[in-house]
């Protein structure tokens, strides 16, 4: 090892002299000096004599300096001191009343953007590490960016994703680097063997990549109809709970559904479903990142109480040509890619479709449920996606994503009733829409080598429409036809967002990342308009009164809402590191304004035995909230904001938790603790179950109820990876209630979606190179639901209207059976460079497990009352073909 | 018949392309039969209890009215009256009438034994009145909706005004009822030949009429966040529907009551019930009768009668 300061003087203290200005600063010191054709080392030499205070400096530092003359008078010792160091890149400091000089440090930038090799596409979350530093790893952002400052040296660089081969890259960083680190997809090896080390490698340690889901995990494990799913596969991890058979939302950590940010490429998704959650809206052939974050997410994410899931779509193949079809039992979908200008910019093309109409003819044949008399049920949905980019330059890229999707449901109907004196027949149809719009063009610019900025214009919109039409007519014995009655009622609601944004990332040193930035938002609702038309006009007193809900709530409501915040993460120590950020908002609507302080904190400690700690606050605001009154969520219930009347939601959560990495294990344990305060609920009149979804939602604002909630539980994920199989298991502790003055007569109550136990097994197993097996065994608790137990009748004092009364005694007071279901398939790949080939078969539900959605107690007439159990997904087909060219 | 069309309508949407019905033993929360007391009562007037028993939900028969039962009143714990069975004649209703009257803002505790039952309590009180400061018919905006059958429904836009509105226990439900003058022509002059009242339907703005729900006391229960923001006057148009050749509306009966705080929030939760809907929401019901079910509870009533002008 050189040694490198050859000279130590110890002039003022070998000399024994005395130190006049002892307890002074003797840098602040004035003083005469002269030297003559002078090295600096003598000069300096010469000083520390003359001011009997030690300076310590190496020879080498002046190698390249020639000798100087100096004269001065009655200057600063640090003056003089900063003439003679002039020639040489050297810095001085006091420590301990002696001067130390060193070499002034000179550290250069190594950024870069990290992509596919093949398909130029941009990767997020690839972890960089230097010199196999890997407590201190680096992952890319959103876009793919990472910066570091270093000193100059030789590294070896060493970036690491999943199913992609490590990247290995020698650099000698002797001045600023931009490197475009080109990642292979490693096809040759089973993705299984590499994902678990990935992910050991990466384990809990760095906070933003542990959040990735694997996707690749979504095209292998067994979905209802072989659809590969990115909600069903967020659903498999712990704390997050979704509906029986993944209908009604996804639900973490004891959060409602409309308490997720589900973001499409930065753009917020209103409605995530389609088919109320059979199948999500992201269509996995366009997916290319996917992260979950189940409360402790960055102060760059906020307008939602309980979780984050960001997603981000693939850019598009910049070199060649490629397409993608899928076809599996409930859709098919094509997607084409390619470059507009080679290496410069791509443009990529998905649609999806689906095709329910034969599953529901079939099954309305066997189960004559949805044959109701002279049917003609028809259900369909839809998705486009385009993203298009365009690399300016090194430094600029423009990024312009869309997507358009929607569900589309009708129905008719005839009821027939024979009269004495003629027949009654009664036709009725419905006809209701509803889908996503959203748009975003987003710049990428990176302003210095070390700062990244995005700025994004955003566009979304959920829509909801329904039209029930009622045609009445009259055949008497005569053979007279006349028409009775004849009305349509319309129904729409929406949300709609215009936004712009600015995010900075900023990367000072390999120690610490801040990120800042702002937004607005103009926010449209409409929370619901009904109008009915008679186009026979008035029948009856009945019918007059119908009227009374013509188009009485067609206003719409415009609100703004403003944020800034800044986030850092900083390693201040070997083995810690502090991710800390703060948001606030500003929610601004008629003449209320609501304002919003959200702290975020996480402390983390990594160990190089593989073990992790970490603690965390965070505090989150909500003023979007989606109300309505039934046990699935369904797309008319109606997004409202904060207003005079109704608060904003207001969440709090702690949690903490260890994890350990090594020999091939994984395993990390979680404990939380949330607090919702002002969580809302509609006081529906359930009317809106009788008219296709619309609810009359005039004075929606004095029929919200605020009340409180709280979730606690304990998370726990065990991976073992062997030579060709990952096994991993996900169980989840949990208990999660709310309480509402005005409901359950003030009684706190178990969370809709409560469930004490929620366990998921999930097993790969690479049986050839060209075939997988896996299976997914889930367990949850069953469901909360709300019974009556007893009933009784009342009677007006005349007794000339009676009403049966159920006596609900608790609200969610009683559990379904226990949800249990093993899923199977396998899955094989084949095909050549050109043109790639997979067959997933399998089975849903493989034991027919009858897992209750609700339960319906029919207390009809007669002595065959009873409970009926709806049982939503019985054993399914798993089937899917994909062909890539 | 609709509701279950549209019911079944909605399940479709929910479970396409699936198969969804398949019947099930399950263990649903049997509880144990108890005694049911339903009794509203206002001053002036005796309490009635109608007693009956609880049925599990799968009993499609009639409820159970016990032959004998132990109905008592009392108050402040000092017994008051022993109340007596009786059978209505017309309706065959069967209910426990108290031989004194009640008195406002008295508590009264309701006490019912039923051999091999466990005994029910209860208290409420009747309130004093909340008297309305102006009850006004909008003349000017008075209007003929013509019906299809050739009748015609008169809008006659209403003010109900609570004299002064208490700081909190909003509690108040209203009916109509109007009177219809049957006349014949003589000499073609109009002479009244009989009269007859019906219950009278009414027309809101949307937040009032998302804020008044239906009860089976033949009164619209007002939900009290009607008066938030300072709020305190419930507007309404009601209909009358008439034949114009032969009759006039004449008189609107206006029945304000005053509710106690045990009645609002039963009925209200009545409002909430779902009526046993699959995918609803249901609220739990509101019971304070202890140890079994039903609703004892007081309310007060005043009534204003408003004459209809002529509206030709």
């Amino acid at each position: 090892m050189a040694i490198r300061i050859s000279i130590f003087l110890l002039v003022g203290w070998i000399l024994g002299a005395y130190n006049p200005v002892y307890g002074q600063n003797p840098l602040t010191r004035p003083l005469d000096f002269t030297c003559t054709s002078c090295t600096p080392a003598e000069a300096l030499v010469a000083l520390s004599r003359q001011t009997t205070v030690n300076i310590v400096f190496s020879n080498r530092f002046f190698e390249n300096c020639p000798p100087v003359d100096i004269s001065v008078r009655q200057q600063t010792l640090q003056a003089i001191l900063e003439q003679i160091g002039a020639c040489a890149k050297v810095s001085f400091r006091l420590v301990d009343n002696q001067i130390v000089f060193t070499r002034r440090t000179e550290r250069f930038t190594l950024s870069g953007f990290a992509r596919d090799a093949e398909t130029g596409e941009r990767l997020i979350g690839v972890s960089i590490y230097l010199n196999g530093t890997a407590r201190n790893a680096i992952s890319t952002n959103e876009y793919g960016f990472f910066s570091v400052p270093l000193e100059p040296g030789a590294y070896t660089l060493v970036g690491r994703y999943i199913g992609y081969q490590p990247l290995v890259l020698p650099l000698d960083l002797s001045k600023d680097m931009l490197l475009t680190l080109s990642l292979v997809p490693d096809a040759a090896l089973p993705e299984v063997i590499i994902k678990a080390p990935s992910i050991r490698k990466q384990g809990t340690r760095d906070r933003e990549s542990q959040h990735n889901l694997p996707l690749a995990d979504m095209f292998k494990l067994p979905m209802p109809g072989g659809e590969a799913d990115l909600l069903r596969l967020a659903a498999l991890q712990p704390g997050v709970q979704s509906g029986v058979d993944g209908l009604g939302g996804l639900h973490v950590r004891g959060g409602n559904a409309d308490q997720n940010l589900i973001l499409l490429d930065d753009v917020p998704v209103y409605n995530p479903n389609h088919a109320l959650g059979l199948l999500s809206v992201f269509n996995p052939a366009t997916v290319n990142n996917a992260r979950l974050w189940k409360g402790d997410f960055p102060a760059r994410y906020s307008g939602r109480a309980s979780s984050v899931l960001d997603i981000r779509t693939r850019d598009g193949h910049f070199r060649e040509y490629h397409g993608d079809v899928s076809v599996g039992l409930f859709a098919t979908s094509v997607t084409l890619e390619g470059p507009l200008v080679r290496d410069t910019s791509s443009l990529l093309i998905s649609t999806r479709a689906t095709y329910f109409g034969p599953w529901i003819d079939f099954f309305s044949r066997r189960d004559n449920l949805l044959t109701i008399s002279g049917d003609n049920v028809g259900y369909r949905f839809y998705d486009v996606n385009v993203k298009w980019n365009y690399i300016f330059s090194p430094k600029n890229r423009l990024y312009f994503s869309f997507y358009r999707g929607g569900d589309v449901f009708q129905n008719q109907f005839e009821q027939r009733f024979d009269d004495p004196e003629g027949l009654f027949t009664d036709t009725y149809g419905l006809a209701s829409e509803w889908g996503n719009s959203i748009a975003a063009l987003r710049w990428n610019h990176l302003l210095r080598k070390n700062l990244f900025t995005n700025t994004t214009i955003r566009f979304s919109r959920f829509f909801y429409q329904s039209q029930l039409t009622l045609l009445s007519t009259f055949l008497s014995s005569s053979g007279k036809e006349s028409l009775l009655a004849n009305y349509g009622q319309f129904y729409q609601t929406l949300i709609q967002d215009w936004s712009a944004k600015t995010d900075f990332s900023y990367f000072p040193s390999e120690r610490l990342t801040l990120r800042w930035g702002i937004s607005y938002t103009l926010h449209t609702f409409q929370p619901g308009a009904l109008s009915v038309n008679f186009l026979v006009p008035g029948q009856s007193p009945i019918t007059v009164d119908s009227l009374s809900k013509a188009l009485l709530n067609n206003e719409r409501l415009l609100a703004d809402e403003a944020d800034a915040y800044i986030d850092a993460e900083w390693r201040f120590a070997k083995k810690w590191s502090l991710a800390a950020g703060l948001n606030t908002t500003v929610f601004q609507i008629r003449n209320s304004n609501y304002g919003a302080l959200q702290p975020r904190i996480r402390l983390q400690r990594n160990t190089e035995s593989g073990w992790s700690q970490w603690l965390g606050f965070h505090r989150t605001a909500q003023n979007l909230h989606q109300i309505g009154s039934f046990n699935i969520s369904l797309p008319f219930e109606l997004w409202v904001p904060s207003t005079a009347k109704v608060p904003s939601e207001k969440a709090w959560q702690s949690a903490m938790g260890l994890g350990w990495t090594g020999q091939g294990w994984r395993l990390q344990v979680e404990g939380y603790y949330k607090k919702l305060d002002r969580v809302l609920t509609f006081l529906s009149s359930n009317s809106a179950i009788f008219a296709g979804g619309a609810e009359d939602a005039s004075g929606w604002e004095d029929r919200v109820a605020a009340g409180e909630g709280q979730g606690y539980g304990l998370e726990v994920t065990l991976e073992k990876s062997f030579s060709s199989t990952l096994f991993t298991t996900n169980y989840t502790w949990s208990k999660a209630e709310r309480r509402f003055p005005d409901l359950n007569s003030g009684r706190p109550f178990p969370f809709r979606f409560d469930r004490r136990h929620d366990l998921k097994i999930t097993v790969q197993q690479r049986l050839a190179p060209w075939l997988d097996a896996s299976a997914i065994w889930a367990f949850a608790t069953g469901n909360p639901i709300t019974l009556a137990g007893v009933k009784f009748q009342h009677h007006s004092p005349n007794g000339d209207i009676e009403r049966t009364v159920y006596a609900y005694t608790e609200v969610n007071g009683f559990r379904l059976p226990n949800y249990h279901r093993l899923d199977i398939s396998m899955q094989a790949h084949f095909g050549n460079d050109q043109v790639r080939h997979a067959i997933q078969l399998g089975v849903y539900n493989a034991y027919n497990r009858a897992n209750p959605f609700f339960l319906y107690v029919d207390s009809g007439s007669g002595t065959n009352a009873k409970a009926i159990q709806y049982t939503l997904l019985p054993l399914l087909p798993v089937f899917r073909y994909e062909i890539k060219f | 018949m609709q509701s279950t069309k549209a019911t079944l309508l909605l399940l479709g949407l929910g479970l396409l392309a699936v198969r969804c019905v398949r019947e099930a033993s399950i263990d649903l929360p049997e509880l144990p039969t108890r005694i049911v007391a339903i009794s509203h009562f206002l001053p002036g007037q005796p309490v009635q209890v109608e007693v009956s028993l609880s049925q599990t939900l799968t009993d499609a028969g009639d409820p159970d009215i016990p032959a004998n039962a132990d109905v008592s009143i009392s108050v402040e714990g000092i017994f008051l009256d022993k109340l007596y069975k009786v059978t209505n004649g017309t309706d065959g209703r069967i209910y426990w009438e108290s031989r004194d009257t009640v008195k406002a803002g008295v508590k009264y505790a309701l006490s019912v034994r039923i051999t091999g039952y466990d005994e029910v309590e209860a208290v409420s009180a009747a309130p004093e009145p909340v008297v309305l400061g102006a009850v006004s018919i909008d003349t000017a905006n008075m209007r003929l909706v013509p019906l299809s059958d050739g009748k015609l429904a008169l809008r006659v836009p209403l003010e109900i005004r609570p004299a002064s509105l208490p700081a909190n226990g909003r509690y108040f439900a209203f009916g109509l009822q109007h009177e219809i003058e049957v006349f014949e022509l003589v000499n073609g002059q109009p002479v009244p030949d009989e009269y007859y009242q019906a219950s009278t339907k009414f027309l809101a703005d949307g937040r009032t009429l998302s804020l008044v729900y239906d009860t089976p006391e033949k009164v619209v229960l007002v939900n009290e966040n009607l008066w938030n923001g300072n709020n305190e006057v419930l507007t309404l148009d009601a209909l009358i529907p008439f034949n114009p050749e032969n009759e006039r509306p004449r008189h609107l009966y206006l029945e304000w009551r005053t509710l106690s705080e045990e009645f609002y929030r039963y009925h209200l939760s009545l409002a909430r019930q779902g009526n046993n809907l699959p995918l609803n929401d249901p609220d739990a019901l509101y019971n304070n009768i202890q140890g079994g079910y039903g609703n004892f509870s007081g309310y007060s009533f005043i009534i204003d009668t408003l004459s209809i002008p002529n509206p030709f």
